[in-house]
């Protein structure tokens, strides 16, 4: 859930190198988790009824769960989990997003009026409890099954920030005039509405697998995202949550690295909006 | 005058479209869904195959899809959603006892939130780029990026369990309450809504502040206050001036803010048992009651047509340049 | 919301000042403490009064009893409703033994046994005053064998041919065979209804009759009010003729996150919690205002596995599924379990090694029995023996093409079977076979054992006293026996167990039945558990019953030498 602020502020303060730093550091963490990992994320240990519930200590930072787990090795894994399925959810409604838009955008008249009533009447239907209805009433789905779901149901506002920035584009003067001159309209598109349209679409993304990270997280806490024994990090809070009074750091830890992600995309996302902003005055 | 009539109309009129669609959704995606629904009622391995189909029976389940599904929008029309199964009574009633409280306290944390964040975001806007808006900047982007839960579960554990000083959970205390005078009644409602509202409000207040900063800032840049600044009025008469242009967009926002203001209701019900439409819901759901689930999709996509849709009347009445188009 | 009396005592003072306010705050404590004293000069005669706060995951669907099938249900009912008569805490279902009186005051076997006239007590009174008759029995019985109404409990009224009425006061049960369980058939799954208040209904309108949001019923307790969502109260009848409840009330309150439920118990805002994770068990121990209980409960329960290939129907001549259909495999598997260790880490100290197709409390004797040992080096060479071997070195055996792997089908429900899902995958993977783990929820799970589209599962059952369910669950063509165990020498010791009227006999007979199943191993017979639950140190607990911890709820009460504020509030607003 985001909403794209109207404009850009002064520049100067653009600090997206921070937030870019970070959230490279979440994806290799994710991608390097097995090297990074000092424990298994699901192998029991032998001695599990002895190490279970430990508080966190050198040997286990975050601690252990009640199967005598690794809470760190967990989390670690966990980021592959959250952030594959964020960034594979948003890649999807991306492609949808910008196809429909871009569909409405370049069409104009009665399809695009139908395009949008369309969009106006699925905005309206709150995205959360379409998902809870679905997750629910499925049961237990399988990460792909996921994936789609929140893609499917995620790319109502990319169409319309994608038909907007399409629309105003065709009506610029370049493009008048390079239809008017009779450029092929299939290489205009591939010349000047892509490029136009990245800026957009990167900062719609960043924000977009925050919000993901997120709602999967909810999702998962409530039981009906990533099922267990998968590990992500909502489901690791979810089985901290029922015993967080005496294993605290059940919830805490795999909370505080979701926060932790969440802020880093909303932080570039926000940070390349103002950055690319600038560039579009100067263009 | 007749422009807005018309736009209201047809605004309106997507309301209707928006209920409409949200049942035949709602309906599609719950009859096609596999399972049964009284394997939700009963633990389905130890209730007989036999009685559960019976038990489905009774509740009409066994009817063709498109036999349910004529009922089902006709009921809706009518303003009837069904019998849940998990409440034996029909869901609308159910919602009749849940919808206030989910109101009540969506209401209240928009209200704060509006008004907190619009006054942080004017503060900041009237300086962006400085020191302290920098600061403000990050923290309320740290808070925007705390999801609902979690936070709520941050509360509960801090101020319910390590600092015994709230009530964890509930509308009020379920033991005491009626034996106490109206004032405590009203100390102990106050007191059990603090923890559940703020953690609605915090992530509210930092979405309105984010917003009013950059509209604010905006219309700093704009040539009627450089005009107005030109003309020796003070700072703060020029800012206040900036500030009237600048709120009319959190009008819409705070409108268009339902379905995310919806969603966190649904989690933070959820963690502090705060008996509204979220929690009904997802007990709704775990009982698989397709009825109740149907109705809270339903009336969930009617508040947020109708929040859009009051946005739209506001700023129709309000936005000058509106009125003349 | 009604407002209590003593609200109109204290002054209304609109709120003004902070003084002022600090005033009114005072004066309204002052007149609880008043009204706290007046009623505690009611009730401090005996051992009566308090408040009891529960707080549970769910709430009610309904209080109509014969739709009501869950412990968070029966335990309401249980206190505002009354049985004909009451099962003795041993659970004994052998004639009438153990049994004490409740709404018949005696009964009368007629010389065929094929009749008991119950006597009802004359005192007896529903809650709105009116008399209780013979009638209300017959209704009773009519109701939950209606098909309009289609409790689940008629599947356990089916040797009651009628009930009729031989004068006002009493009523007979006619039986359709002599069995030694008849009493228990005849009181147990019937709690009795008011036909004054239900018969003018139609059957059909019973189940969502406003009657199951507001009951009126016979018991020590009586129903003061539902809140949708937030609490449900009962509080003494104190016109009872069995006598007054002995707390004032009782009132559940209704948290679904479980953490929030233990914060809610910890924090001193709820005095009982039924459901409690092993791993907060510790942390309420070291609680000093808490007190942790336990009880044996009816529950068990297994790694259930499907003996025919998957889909198969049930009963059908059957091809055995490849990797369970031998029962070498199966004795293996089982074999392969440290039970006693998976146990202990999954439930501490309130877990059991489960002794076989029944709860400990109702096996007659459990020391006969031999079990499976646990022996990894024997289920190894036994798994060799059966051909299963691993040839291509990837870890898991094969035979014949099939690859020991299966797929374990979990109940997201059961935060035990969850975790011992977890145990049984690794200890299995010791010995070469892969187990994929399936969690799913209660209505997913439903139509794929109701399909038998299942490998095996994480079993789980509840009984009722008396095993009669053995039959559903075990014997084949059982309706409930989604593992389609199928063994005829079962079928007939469990018959001759149910059937005899021989108390010596019949152990003999029960323990042949046991044995029976943990030697054909149709399942690995795998816990059982002492369910614990939190107390308030105040409150003064009855003892707790195997089929619900709230079967004496009403013998309940608080030590007066340490009231708490809510105890002081007497029978309450609500009325």
């Amino acid at each position: 859930m985001f909403t794209l602020v109207p404009s850009a502020i002064a520049a100067r303060t653009v600090r997206w190198r921070l937030p870019l730093v970070f959230v490279l550091m979440l994806a290799a963490v994710a991608v390097f988790a097995p090297f990074i990992a000092p424990f298994s994320p699901a192998d029991l240990p032998d001695n599990y009824d002895v190490v279970k519930n430990f508080p966190p200590s050198a040997a286990h930072p975050f601690g252990t769960d009640g199967y005598g787990r690794d809470v760190l090795s967990r989390v670690i894994y966990g980021s592959r989990i959250s952030l594959t399925l964020a960034f594979a959810a948003v890649s999807l409604a991306l492609l949808l997003g910008t196809c429909y838009g871009a569909v409405a955008g370049l069409l104009g008249g009665a399809v695009d009026r139908w395009l949008m009533r369309f969009l106006d009447v699925a905005l309206s239907i709150p995205r959360l409890l379409l998902l809870l209805a679905v997750t629910a009433f499925w049961g237990a789905l399988p990460l792909s099954a996921l994936i789609i779901l929140l893609g499917t149901t995620g790319w109502f506002d990319v169409a319309r920030l994608v038909r907007g920035e399409v629309q105003a584009l065709v009506r610029r003067d370049f493009i008048l005039a390079a239809q008017a001159t009779g450029v092929p309209r299939a290489r205009l598109l591939g010349r000047h509405l892509v490029p136009h349209l990245v800026p957009l679409l990167v900062v719609s993304a960043t924000l977009n697998v925050a919000g993901t990270i997120a709602l999967e997280a909810g999702l998962s806490y409530l039981g009906l995202g990533v099922q267990p024994p998968i590990a992500s990090w909502g489901n690791i809070i979810k089985e901290g949550a029922g015993v967080m009074e005496a294993q605290w750091w059940l919830a805490f830890f795999p909370g505080l690295a979701m926060v932790t992600a969440v802020l880093a995309c909303n932080a570039l996302g926000d940070a390349l909006r103002d950055l690319f902003a600038m560039d579009q005055v100067h263009a | 005058m007749r422009g807005i009539v018309a736009r209201l109309t047809s605004r309106a009129l997507q309301s209707v479209l928006v209920i409409f669609a949200a049942a035949s959704l709602a309906f599609l995606m719950l009859h096609l869904a596999p399972g049964d629904p009284i394997s939700g009622i009963a633990d389905a391995s130890s209730v007989p195959r036999e009685l559960r189909a019976q038990w489905d029976a009774q509740q009409g389940y066994d009817q063709p899809i498109a036999v349910q599904y004529t009922r089902w929008i006709a009921d809706v029309a009518r303003g009837r959603l069904g019998q849940s199964t998990s409440h034996q009574r029909p869901a609308i009633d159910v919602l009749g006892d849940r919808l206030p409280h989910t109101l009540l306290l969506m209401s209240l944390a928009l209200g704060a939130s509006v008004l907190l964040g619009a006054a942080i975001g004017a503060w900041q806007g009237a300086r962006a780029g400085r020191r302290p808006d920098r600061a403000v900047t990050t923290a309320s982007l740290l808070l925007y990026s705390i999801p609902e839960f979690w936070f709520a579960l941050a509360l509960l554990y801090v101020f319910a369990y390590r600092v015994h000083i709230l009530p964890a959970t509930g509308m009020f205390d379920a033991a005491m309450y009626d034996s106490m005078t109206p004032w405590q009644q009203i100390i102990d409602r106050a007191r059990h809504l603090v923890l559940p509202w703020l953690s609605l409000t915090v992530m509210g207040t930092a979405v309105f502040a984010r917003y009013q900063r950059a509209t604010m800032s905006d219309v700093m840049r704009e040539p009627f206050v450089r005009t107005a600044r030109a003309k020796g009025l003070s700072e703060a008469a020029v800012r206040r001036q900036a500030w009237r242009a600048a709120i009319l967009p959190i009008v819409t926002l705070a409108g268009l803010s339902f379905p995310a203001l919806l969603t966190g209701a649904v989690f933070v019900e959820r963690v502090f048992a705060w008996p509204g439409m979220g929690s009904a819901l997802l007990d709704a759901i775990d009982k698989r009651d397709y009825h109740l689930v149907s109705a809270c999709v339903i009336i969930g996509s009617a508040m947020t047509a109708l929040g859009s849709l009051l946005a739209d009347i506001v700023r129709a009445f309000v936005d000058p340049r509106l009125r003349v188009s | 919301m009604p407002s209590a009396p003593q609200d109109t005592a204290a002054p209304s003072v609109a709120a003004s000042g902070v003084r002022q306010r600090h005033v009114t705050t005072l004066l309204g404590l002052i007149s609880t403490a008043l009204l706290a004293c007046s009623s505690a000069d009611k009730v401090t005669t005996g051992e009566t009064g308090g408040t009891m706060v529960i707080v549970q995951p769910a709430e009610p669907r309904t209080l109509f009893p014969p739709r009501a099938n869950q412990t968070h249900e029966l335990s309401v009912i249980a206190s505002v409703f009354d049985r004909l008569a009451e099962i003795g805490p041993e659970l004994s279902t052998f004639g009438d033994i153990g049994f004490t009186p409740r709404l018949a005051k005696t009964w009368s076997w007629a010389p065929d046994s094929l009749s008991i006239a119950f006597s009802i007590d004359p005192l007896a009174r529903w809650h709105d005053g009116v008399a209780v008759r013979a009638e209300d029995v017959r209704y009773t019985f009519h109701v939950y064998t209606s098909d309009a109404v289609l409790s689940e409990s008629r599947s356990l009224l089916g040797n009651i041919d009628s009930v009729s009425v031989r004068d006002s006061l009493t009523a007979v049960v006619w039986f359709k065979r002599r069995t030694p369980q008849q009493f228990l058939d005849a009181t147990y799954s019937m709690f009795i209804l008011p036909s004054h208040l239900l018969a003018s209904l139609p059957d059909s309108a019973l189940v969502n009759a406003p009657f199951g949001r507001q009951p009126v019923g016979t018991g020590r307790f009586r129903f003061a009010q539902w809140e949708a969502g937030s609490r449900l109260e009962i509080i003494a009848d104190t016109a009872n003729a069995r006598g007054r409840a002995k707390l004032d009330r009782v009132i559940w309150t209704f948290v679904s996150d479980l953490g929030a439920a233990t914060v809610k118990l910890s924090a001193g805002e709820a005095d009982f919690l039924e459901q409690i994770k092993p791993e907060n068990i510790p942390q309420v121990a070291s609680t000093p205002s808490l007190r942790l209980e336990s009880y044996l409960s009816l529950r068990y329960g297994f790694v259930g596995f499907n003996l025919n290939a998957r889909r198969e129907p049930l009963g059908a001549a059957g091809t055995p599924h490849p990797v369970f259909g031998d029962v070498r495999v199966r004795r293996a598997l089982s074999m392969a379990l440290d039970r006693a260790r998976m146990v202990r880490s999954a439930l501490d100290s309130l877990g059991m090694v489960s002794f076989g197709a029944g709860p400990r409390v109702l096996i007659p004797d459990t020391t006969v029995l031999r079990q499976v040992p646990f022996d990894v080096a024997a289920a190894r060479a036994l798994l060799d023996s059966a051909g299963w071997v691993d040839t291509n070195g990837d870890g898991v055996r094969e035979h014949n093409g099939q690859a020991l792997t299966f797929e374990l089908l979990v109940p997201t429900s059961s935060a035990t079977r969850l975790k011992l899902s977890v145990l049984v995958q690794s200890a299995l993977k010791n010995i070469g076979a892969n187990v994929v783990l399936q969690n799913l929820d209660g209505s997913a799970l439903g139509p794929r054992l109701d399909a038998r589209d299942f490998d095996a599962w994480m079993g789980g059952m509840q009984t009722n006293p008396g095993l009669q369910g053995m039959r559903q669950t075990w014997a084949s063509r059982g309706a409930l026996n989604h593992q389609g165990y199928n063994s005829p020498v079962f079928d007939a010791v469990l018959d001759s167990a149910l059937t005899t009227f021989d108390l010596a006999r019949s152990r003999g007979y029960w323990a042949r039945v046991f044995q029976q199943a943990i030697d054909d191993a149709p399942s690995v017979w795998l816990y059982e558990e002492r369910l614990p639950i939190a107390v308030h140190k105040r409150i003064r607990i009855a003892p707790l019953r195997a089929d619900g911890w709230y079967a004496n709820l009403a013998d309940w009460s608080v030590d007066p030498a340490q009231l708490i504020d809510r105890d002081r509030v007497g029978l309450g607003g609500a009325r």
